[in-house]
């Protein structure tokens, strides 16, 4: 690509501020600019487009406590809310000429403030955005309708509208109870409805300050356009970076959990898995990589449990793992960057079964995890998934934008040199018994946590914690092989005692 | 952060009228025509069209065989949901490469691979580094000539395909769009969605013997269009194309698809959701079919944005300062047949349904009376023009931004016909077109509610 990267150097006086953030070296050149904020530039005067990517170092995990959803509607507000030069309405005005917008997109530790345009708008589309950025107006009729639509994201659409992502909100919600990683992003019910504009104003305030911040520009820019930028974004208020520690996982004794959300259904989406005390920083990350995308690749109908699962008893639409978050996984072939979290979970994510087959499924694919992690791959094994990711991790980012995401996500885990050059390095580097040995170290099967969304959870409830027999039925004769090992499945024991079942009905889930 | 509710069902056609702009410079020669980039139609023997693109960005391309059949092609009872089943199918395997194989060797490569249907076509992409693509152009054409597949492997997909309707089945937009669709025709396949029938659906492992014949009719080179976009060279990917898709035999089918009779009165459809959700009101009104050279159609697609988009006086007052609807859009679907032109909205109240119902119906009695702001419709074509180019922004998504223009019309050569038609439009056509299609007798009107949140 004809990408040429540049780091802005700056002082290093206000690295140690942030240095809890990194888990390994900071790059040399990374620290924020005494007069504005760190740029991460990628300039290629050959595209016709130019990409914000303006990364504020908070998100949801910084909510305070009872106000949770608040990083996620600041952002909302300045996305999608007026400036004190526009109103929301004259601002959807300016940009539809152009067929540009911007939005704000809210992780756990990540905000982002990002937008694409053409560059021949470039000068009214950066007064648009600066404007977001620098002067967001908070007014009552933008927070009241964004606050309006939040709550009900959680009341509706996540706890009704799509199975799926709700099975993995709460697997996440009960993995890191009690801590700042639980809620979604979007917060508790009964919090967004006691947030007030003030809190906003607040919260902004501490947080979107130039030293807080890193500005991601990609594209076709020039010198003078930085330049200009450089001393706009100067007038960011300054102030220190508000306290922040990555929560650790909360402790729990070994064991299996299972969380049955209760809702009237004809399938049961199913999540499971725990937190891995690993990110992409990790030596580890590599090989625990290759086996992921062996036992699981998110979307890959040749991944092992999809093949198992989908294609030999046509148990559902598809089957994944994951070592890292991915967003929106119903939406999406390749993982968004700037979800960038330092505390990630190894996740199995089993698309929705019909009812009477929920319980197999369960046991086969926490058969297959737990077989995988007491033997590894097998030499043949590793060289072709080392291969597929080899190739496969060219469609990773394939736009600018992306790219840029990439260099801040790269930042964010404090990584020397780029993750897209790296793992390639790292991937061709992988040894059988890396492999082996990441998988005992990071992948415990026993101590998972399971979220089934389902109905008639008494029913299953029994049958887990008796360990009850579970045969699959096939629409046509099943191989002998296939017999075989359903033979297996049916009886597997997943040992699951009655007290680490829990049964919530939906409407409980994301109150307080 | 999780976006709202999207509005479904907006297939339009984004596309531009290209003036003077800035295109995405990353094709060696840019032509002259709407396309930016420069490109070939090849035309095999047997009538497999081939459309080359090539582009500067390095090692990549995309490859895109689309099948011009989709669920509109459904017209025999009990067999709704074929099209998008034979996406899961062509997976399976044939005589030279079983599935197994077909699998390692896109392991090995490491490909992008992944399909979709809609009502008019089914469409399979795969994104690649160069050095695989004789690779995929062999396995391509095999499959696409020789898929081979059992009853019990049938079967068993069957089961997969009930999975993917599970997925969506609490959906309360899913549930609310089968209800209308089957309210709005009474007799064109458009009538269910994508995915068919759920009766249909549970049927399907029975039907092995009709999937061999769907697959007989459709999947013929002179119903499919293969696309190359990227890293390549015309000549030799031209001769690869030649060398395995030429024995590829041209089939006879034609189908016989029934003609929707004109709608002649109001419909209603209500679905009571069981879990909660925001209320919805679906207004949609039978438009013409797709052609390029249809001003009137072009008008309603204008029209779509400007009477009830983002920028419409209608959204500023229901969602930005009233606030009593969540979300509001609208547009017509661009289809081979006549279909809908859709209005969508979800007021935040099940007791504001007919007062947003009526207020709706104002602004298309306003948008009847009254030409647009010249102004406005001059920002919209400009929206049109850098959307299009904004799309282009990678090969992947460049091949995918050909596909609904080749499903419409058979190839790209009609960009340039749509592009002119949608420059012409002025005003009083938009006016016109509302007034003619957007008529209480041609519409159906859909609402959902639920008992939690109302």
């Amino acid at each position: 690509m004809r990408t040429r990267i540049v780091l802005v150097p700056a002082a290093a006086a206000l690295v140690a501020a942030y240095a809890f953030l990194f888990a390994g070296a900071i790059p040399a050149g990374s620290a924020a600019a005494a007069d504005g904020p760190e740029f991460v530039l990628q300039a290629d005067p050959a595209s016709p487009f130019v990409s914000f990517r303006i990364w504020v170092r908070t998100g949801s995990a910084h909510d305070p406590a009872g106000k949770e959803g608040l990083a996620c509607l600041t952002g909302s507000l300045i996305g999608r809310g007026g400036t004190v030069a526009r109103s929301y309405d004259e601002i959807l005005q300016a940009l539809f000429p152009m067929a540009a917008g911007y939005d704000v997109t809210i992780d756990r530790e990540m905000t982002v403030l990002e937008g694409t345009v053409h560059k021949d708008h470039l000068g009214t589309y950066y007064e648009l955005i600066r404007d977001a950025l620098l002067a967001p107006a908070f007014r009552e009729d933008d927070f009241a309708r964004l606050q309006a639509e939040q709550v009900n994201t959680l009341r509706t659409r996540l706890r009704y509208g799509d199975d799926e992502e709700l099975a993995k909100a709460v697997l996440t919600w009960v993995a890191f109870a009690g801590t700042s990683y639980a809620h979604p992003e979007e917060g508790l019910v009964q919090s967004v409805e006691k947030l007030a504009v003030e809190d906003v104003r607040e919260f902004h305030g501490a947080h979107f300050t130039r030293d807080n911040i890193v500005v991601g520009l990609a594209g076709c820019f020039g010198d003078e356009f930085v330049a200009r930028m450089r001393q706009d974004l100067a007038r960011l208020p300054a102030g220190p970076a508000p306290a922040f520690v990555p929560p650790e996982p909360p402790k729990r004794a070994p064991g299996r959990r299972v969380f049955l959300i209760e809702k009237d259904t004809r399938a049961t989406a199913i999540s499971f898995g725990h937190p891995i005390a690993i990110t992409r920083a990790a030596d580890d990350f590599y090989p625990l990589m290759v086996a992921n995308s062996w036992l699981g690749e998110h979307r890959s109908s040749a991944a092992h449990l999809y093949q198992v699962m989908r294609t030999a008893r046509g148990l559902n639409y598809g089957d994944y793992s994951y070592i890292e978050y991915f967003d929106h996984g119903s939406r999406r072939q390749v993982p968004a960057p700037n979800h960038a979290r330092h505390r990630q979970m190894f996740e199995v994510w089993i698309r929705p079964v019909t009812n009477a087959n929920r319980h197999f499924a369960l046991r086969q694919a926490v058969r297959e995890v737990t077989r995988l992690v007491q033997t590894g791959l097998r030499p043949e094994e590793l060289e072709l998934t080392r291969n597929y990711l080899l190739n496969f991790s060219r469609n990773y980012a394939t736009t600018e934008s992306m790219r840029l995401g990439y260099a801040l996500d790269d930042r964010f885990y404090g990584l020397p040199e780029s993750h897209l050059d790296r793992l390639r390095s790292r991937l061709a580097a992988v040894e059988i018994e890396e492999v082996r040995g990441a998988l005992r170290r990071h992948i415990r099967p026993g101590s998972i946590d399971i979220v089934m969304v389902t109905q008639d959870a008494e029913a299953l409830k029994r049958a887990l914690t008796a360990d009850a027999f579970s045969p699959i039925r096939y629409a046509s004769p099943a191989s002998q092989a296939i017999l075989e090992e359903d033979e297996l499945i049916q009886e597997y024991p997943l040992g699951v005692a009655e007290e680490n079942v829990v049964i919530l009905p939906v409407e409980s889930v994301f109150e307080r | 952060m999780r976006a709202p509710a999207l509005l479904t069902g907006f297939a339009v056609v984004a596309v531009a009228v290209l003036g003077t702009v800035a295109i995405p410079a990353r094709s060696a020669a840019a032509p002259a025509g709407v396309f930016p980039y420069e490109h070939r139609t090849e035309v095999l023997p047997n009538g497999l069209k081939c459309i080359l693109v090539k582009l500067d960005n390095p090692d990549l391309v995309a490859y895109v065989t689309v099948v011009r059949a989709g669920s509109r092609d459904e017209i025999e009872p009990g067999h709704t949901g074929f099209a998008h089943f034979f996406e899961h199918m062509m997976f399976r395997g044939t005589e030279q490469v079983s599935a197994e194989e077909y699998n390692r060797i896109h392991i090995e490569m490491g490909a992008d691979d992944n399909a979709f249907t809609s009502e008019d076509v089914t469409a399979y992409h795969l994104v690649f580094s160069k050095e695989h693509l004789e690779t995929v152009i062999a396995t391509e054409a095999d499959r696409f000539m020789n898929l081979s597949y059992g009853e019990p492997a049938f079967r068993t997909e069957a089961l997969a395909i009930l999975g993917e309707y599970n997925k969506s089945a609490n959906d309360p937009d899913f549930q609310l769009e089968e209800k209308f669709l089957e309210t709005a025709f009474d007799v064109h396949p458009y009538e269910h969605t994508v995915m068919g029938f759920l009766k249909d659906i549970e049927d399907m492992p029975n039907q092995y013997a009709y999937s061999l014949q769907f697959h007989d009719r459709f999947y013929r080179p002179g119903n499919c269009v293969v696309l190359v976009v990227g890293d390549i060279d015309y000549e030799a990917t031209r001769a690869l194309l030649e060398k395995h898709y030429r024995d590829w035999q041209p089939g006879a089918y034609r189908a016989e698809r029934p003609v929707e009779p004109e709608q002649r009165g109001e419909r209603t459809c209500h679905v009571a959701y069981a879990g909660a959700s925001l209320p919805m009101l679906w207004m949609g009104y039978k438009a013409p079919a797709y052609a390029p050279d249809n001003r009137e159609f072009a008008a309603l697609r204008l029209a779509g944005e400007l009477v009830f988009g983002e920028t419409s006086p209608l959204y500023r007052e229901l969602v930005l300062e009233q606030q009593t609807v969540e979300s509001l859009g609208a547009g017509v679907r661009a289809h081979r047949d006549p279909n809908l032109f859709m209005i969508q909205a979800q007021p935040k109240r099940a007791a504001d349904l007919a007062a947003v119902q009526a207020r709706i119906e104002q602004a298309i009695a306003e948008a009847a009376a009254t030409p647009v702001d010249a102004t406005r419709l001059a920002a919209m074509k400009s929206n049109l023009r850098y959307s299009f180019l904004m799309r282009l922004n990678s090969t992947r998504a460049t091949a995918l931004s050909l596909v609904e223009i080749v499903q419409l019309t058979g190839g790209v050569e009609a960009l340039d016909t749509w592009y002119a038609t949608l420059d012409a439009v002025g005003p009083d056509d938009i006016r016109a077109a509302v007034a003619r299609h957007l008529v209480p007798e041609r519409r159906t009107v859909g609402t959902l509610t639920s008992a939690e949140v109302n």
